[in-house]
């Protein structure tokens, strides 16, 4: 029988909550899967602003993965459902389809998981230190 | 139903005689309508109480700064009030009134923090007020200033009517008026017990080592025990944090007061003062070169930590939203043998909402600082 990767609902109603799990093919739902790897929240959330971050980010939609035991089960056969394909698409572990949000992803694509992580990380700080010198600029222009 | 006859209203006639015994009779139906604490309450009233009719301003106006014929006992409305004057109840005189922060103060507090980037802790020192109080009155002003961004009404007068009733610590550029205490240390729960804990005589027993006793945490490995021919830590250097227990009973070990007191900088400046007498600018140096010490290691630690959380997260942008996407880790120790337990991410399995039961308690119990 197919082993899948694929989404489990068991929160309550109008607040969607997934659990991502392994499970038999032929199996039920919401019943007890093989194992669970990890949760998605498709509800965006807010970031909070923090006194060292005062600026909010854009919304963000909240995964837990446990990217280890994913490629494991990727490794001997488990075959991810769409939804699925979707979240390992945007972590380079499952091909894109084009059209999707993993494939319109600015930072989704096979490379992201290894060394280039931590260039990514400055990349990312190197963006924030700039927004805010744009922002420190801009009060002043507006002091002016 | 048969139709009914009208009335008509002119027929109708009231009588209008006032019964005068009703109205100067007492609504109280109790035998003796004066009891003789009521007639000393009125006496009170009319006599020295007519002095609380209007109060003094800029005082507290407590019963204790009176005397029995209801005279100021403080010379002149002009001079300060003292300890005496400030015990709101005269029979418990243990109790006296503290003193809340000024509206100037609190709006000094904030300006430091948010307009000057000063830290809480430098704030805590030059305004002699609580590093906890000092952030609270951040968050407290950030809330009244987006209220009246908002337009939303504040509660002005009531503020205004407290502050003229309790003494207040008043804000002057000048000279520092200190408000509270600012080193204080709570005594922990862990050390109200009381325990016998049979050591050898030779071994140096420290506050180190007293703390992890308390703790029921294990002796420190012999390399760092003195009487095993280690190399200690002195107490004010032990400030790493340590856990003890697993799972659910896991807590912090219980640190030297010297770890764990609010400023440790201001003992190391009695010190620099006790053995650098009058040399002030080395004194001066050496505070602040510890106080930006602290400070960028303090921030150091921050982005260590925001760069770890970092890490691990996968962020995707796809214009509207953004994926975040959190490596993490699932065990068996997360969920445990039945896979019920709530460490690991994830609904559980087999285990109810217990959200609605009666006695859940869903807001916050307790603030930790």
């Amino acid at each position: 029988m197919v082993v899948k990767l694929r989404l489990a609902r068991l929160s309550k109603r109008h607040q969607p909550f997934y659990n991502i799990v392994v499970a038999k093919d032929r199996s039920a739902r919401d019943s007890k899967p093989m194992e669970v790897l990890g949760t998605f929240n498709p509800v965006p959330q807010t970031p909070l602003a923090s006194q060292f971050q005062p600026t909010q980010d854009k919304k963000f939609k909240d995964i837990q993965l446990d990217i280890t035991r994913t490629k494991y089960w990727l490794g001997v056969g488990a075959q991810p459902s769409e939804g699925v394909q979707g979240i390992l698409g945007m972590l380079g572990l499952w091909e894109a389809k084009p059209g999707t949000m993993a494939a319109r992803g600015s930072v989704g694509g096979a490379a992201r998981m290894g060394g280039e992580k931590e260039a990514q990380i400055e990349g990312w700080e190197r963006e924030r230190e700039r927004e805010r010198e744009q922002e420190k600029e801009m009060e002043r222009d507006a002091v002016v | 139903m048969p139709p009914r006859a009208a009335v008509n209203i002119h027929n109708l006639s009231f009588k209008t005689s006032i019964c005068t015994s009703c109205l100067r009779r007492d609504f109280s139906s109790t035998p003796a309508p004066q009891t003789r604490l009521r007639r000393q309450m009125f006496a009170w009233l009319q006599g020295p109480g007519e002095s609380f009719r209007h109060p003094l301003p800029n005082s507290t106006n407590y019963l204790s700064a009176y005397n029995r014929q209801g005279k100021l006992l403080r010379e002149g409305e002009d001079t300060p009030e003292s300890t005496e004057d400030l015990r709101p109840f005269p029979l418990n005189k243990t109790f006296v009134s503290e003193a809340i922060l000024s509206e100037d103060l609190r709006q000094e507090i904030w300006r430091r923090v948010q307009v000057e980037k000063k830290s809480v802790r430098t704030v805590s020192v030059e305004l002699g007020v609580e590093m906890r109080r000092v952030g609270a009155v951040v968050r407290l002003v950030e809330v009244e200033n987006q209220m009246r961004e908002e337009r939303k009404q504040l509660a002005l007068p009531y503020a205004r009517a407290i502050h003229e009733m309790l003494p207040t610590t008043p804000y002057s550029q000048s000279k520092v008026v200190r408000h509270e205490s600012i080193n204080d240390l709570p005594v922990h729960p862990l050390t109200d017990q009381q325990l016998f804990y049979p050591t050898s005589e030779s071994r140096a027993f420290n506050r180190t080592d007293a703390g992890r006793v308390f703790s029921a945490a294990t002796r420190l490995p012999d390399e760092q025990d003195v009487a095993q021919g280690g190399a200690a830590k002195q107490p004010w250097q032990d400030i790493q944090p340590e856990k003890v227990g697993k799972g659910k009973n896991e807590m912090d070990i219980l640190k030297p007061a010297d770890a764990r007191i609010p400023h440790p900088h201001l003992i190391a400046f009695a010190k620099d003062q006790q053995e650098l007498r009058g040399n002030d600018d080395e004194i001066k140096n050496r505070y602040t070169q510890r106080l930006e010490d602290d400070a960028t290691s303090r921030a150091e630690a921050r982005e260590r930590k925001f760069a770890a959380d970092e890490k691990r997260k996968t962020r995707v942008d796809t214009g509207r939203w953004q994926f975040v996407v959190t490596d993490v880790k699932v065990s068996r120790q997360g969920t445990g043998i039945t896979g019920r337990g709530a460490a690991s991410p994830g609904m559980r399995y087999g285990v109810p909402h217990e959200d609605r039961k009666k006695g859940q308690v869903k807001i916050p119990t307790r603030v930790e600082v």
